[in-house]
């Protein structure tokens, strides 16, 4: 069977700002997580030149910043509003100005959401982008998102929510519910946390603290220790035994391969977005991976792999036939391979909000 | 060296490191389209009352699978007569509140109970 290397190896947590008395977070997983704490993508935030109020400064009329994949608009606007009201809007005109009816879209007039994570909202970009023929998209993926920046008028019937942070808090929250219960099939975990430590987490992701954040979080997400290294075999069918009855004490409870199903979410370019259960082990004990989840889920993009054919004198070691691979999967902005497991995946990649966010591009000649 | 040419690159370059072709690209383009598709399907949504929200006479309804989750609060809202400024919460199986751009298809997937997906509302934050 092939296992993901970077899960079953287990190493005593060397994180040294990592601790916590309840559970163990081995050195694997931690790395993976910090990695996906610290991705950042570029932004260059430009006002409507239109609605650029006069005497404005146009030699500064964009900002540049590197914004954590975690964090959300709302808790940027902050530090864009003082940008402009400072240096570039004039300051009777400043007085005009409501930045509760700010918005932003894309350069290609995409709405950018309120309560969507900014790494997705990157990754969107990026897979929209990826149906343009090449020549229009030179080195789209090392330039920044741009963004215009919108004074006025608010289309809030597609925005969905007010620009608040608050009103962000309550969509983060309810997004880390729904992940609990995808798990586990109630809230318990979530709703078990005190008041002050479900505030924490929202606290650890405004100020993009990962200590805070995950001292926290790692009482709700799922461990990867592989106390039986993973997945039960294939040859024997424990996994139609409940996990109730696994003889591995908590951390086996609370197991990745335990979970009832994995929070993840496929974002297809300009729309849809799937959502199945997906459960950690398929019915014959092996793992699914992420390319079994997109062969069932998409087999127009991603076709099951045909079986090799019976050796032969002349060819003794057959190689399955190759597909035509026509997409391509990218998690937290890593194009990620497909023999990834759905369970490592939900542990080790989840954006902050408990889910796995699959964005789908397509290969282009 | 004879053998030299039973290695193929394949073997060593990440399979979507390969070329597409023209055909490929419009190959998926196609499959886009065929996901893109809206559900015409509908799926039975049942509201129920929670704490001091009025209750509906009749509470189930058939709503068209591919609205977002938005949909269903307004139209939950015009069935009690609430204003988009009076306060209304809703959640799924006493659990949690959906994104409003959530598909009705994709919590009906994940969430209904004995085919039913199972709205509460409240006038008050229950699970918030």
């Amino acid at each position: 069977m092939s296992t993901y290397g970077t899960t079953r190896h287990h190493h005593p947590p060397v994180a040294p700002n990592f601790s916590n008395k309840d559970r163990v977070t081995d050195y694997h997983t931690t790395l993976f997580r910090r990695l996906i704490w610290d991705g950042t993508v570029p932004l260059e935030i430009r006002v409507d030149p239109k609605e650029l109020p006069a005497n404005s400064d146009r030699g500064l009329e964009c900002y540049f910043l590197q914004a954590p994949r975690v964090t959300y608009m709302p808790l940027l606007m902050p530090e864009i509003r003082r940008f402009f009201m400072d240096l570039v809007f004039d300051e009777t005109a400043t007085k005009d100005l409501k930045d509760e009816e700010w918005w932003f879209e894309t350069a290609e007039g995409r709405l950018v959401k309120w309560h969507w994570p900014i790494g997705l909202i990157y990754d969107n970009h990026i897979i929209s982008t990826s149906l343009k023929p090449s020549s229009s998209r030179a080195a789209s993926a090392a330039t920044p998102l741009r963004l215009t920046l919108h004074l006025a008028s608010p289309p809030s019937d597609k925005l969905l929510l007010s620009p608040s942070a608050e009103a962000c808090k309550q969509a983060f929250m309810g997004q880390l519910k729904e992940a609990d219960f995808i798990r586990w099939g109630n809230t318990k975990r979530m709703t078990g946390l005190r008041q002050q430590d479900q505030d924490g987490m929202w606290e650890g992701i405004k100020e993009h603290n990962f200590d805070d954040y995950w001292r926290v979080a790692s009482k709700v997400t799922p461990t990867t220790t592989p106390s039986h290294t993973g997945p039960p075999p294939s040859s024997t069918s424990m996994h139609t035994s409940p996990p109730s009855a696994d003889p591995g004490g908590p951390s086996e409870r609370d197991g990745a391969y335990n979970v009832r199903s994995v929070p993840v979410r496929i974002y297809l370019p300009d729309g849809p977005v799937i959502q199945e259960l997906v459960p950690p082990v398929l019915a014959d004990g092996t793992p699914h991976t992420l390319s079994s989840y997109l062969t069932a889920n998409l087999p127009l993009l991603f076709p099951p792999q045909p079986p090799a054919p019976p050796p032969s004198r002349t060819n003794p070691n057959p190689r399955p036939p190759s597909v035509s691979h026509l997409a391509y999967a990218l998690i937290q902005g890593i194009i990620t391979p497909h023999e990834s497991e759905m369970a490592w995946l939900g542990a080790c990649l989840a954006g902050a909000d408990g889910w796995v966010n699959v964005c789908i591009g397509l290969h282009n000649t | 060296m004879a053998h030299v040419d039973e290695v193929t690159p394949e073997r060593f370059v990440p399979s979507w490191v390969l070329q597409t072709t023209f055909e490929s690209t419009e190959e998926a383009l196609k499959a886009l389209q065929v996901y893109k598709k809206k559900d015409a399907e509908k799926v039975i949504v049942r509201f129920k009352a929670v704490g001091n929200a009025p209750i509906m006479k009749d509470n189930f309804f058939k709503i068209t699978a591919s609205n977002r989750f938005q949909a269903v609060i307004q139209f939950l809202r015009k069935q009690l007569g609430y204003k988009a400024t009076e306060p209304l919460h809703t959640y799924i199986n006493l659990a949690f509140s959906p994104a409003p751009d959530d598909l009705v298809s994709n919590l009906f997937k994940s969430f209904a109970t004995d085919n039913h997906l199972i709205v509460n509302y409240s006038t008050t934050a229950a699970w918030g």
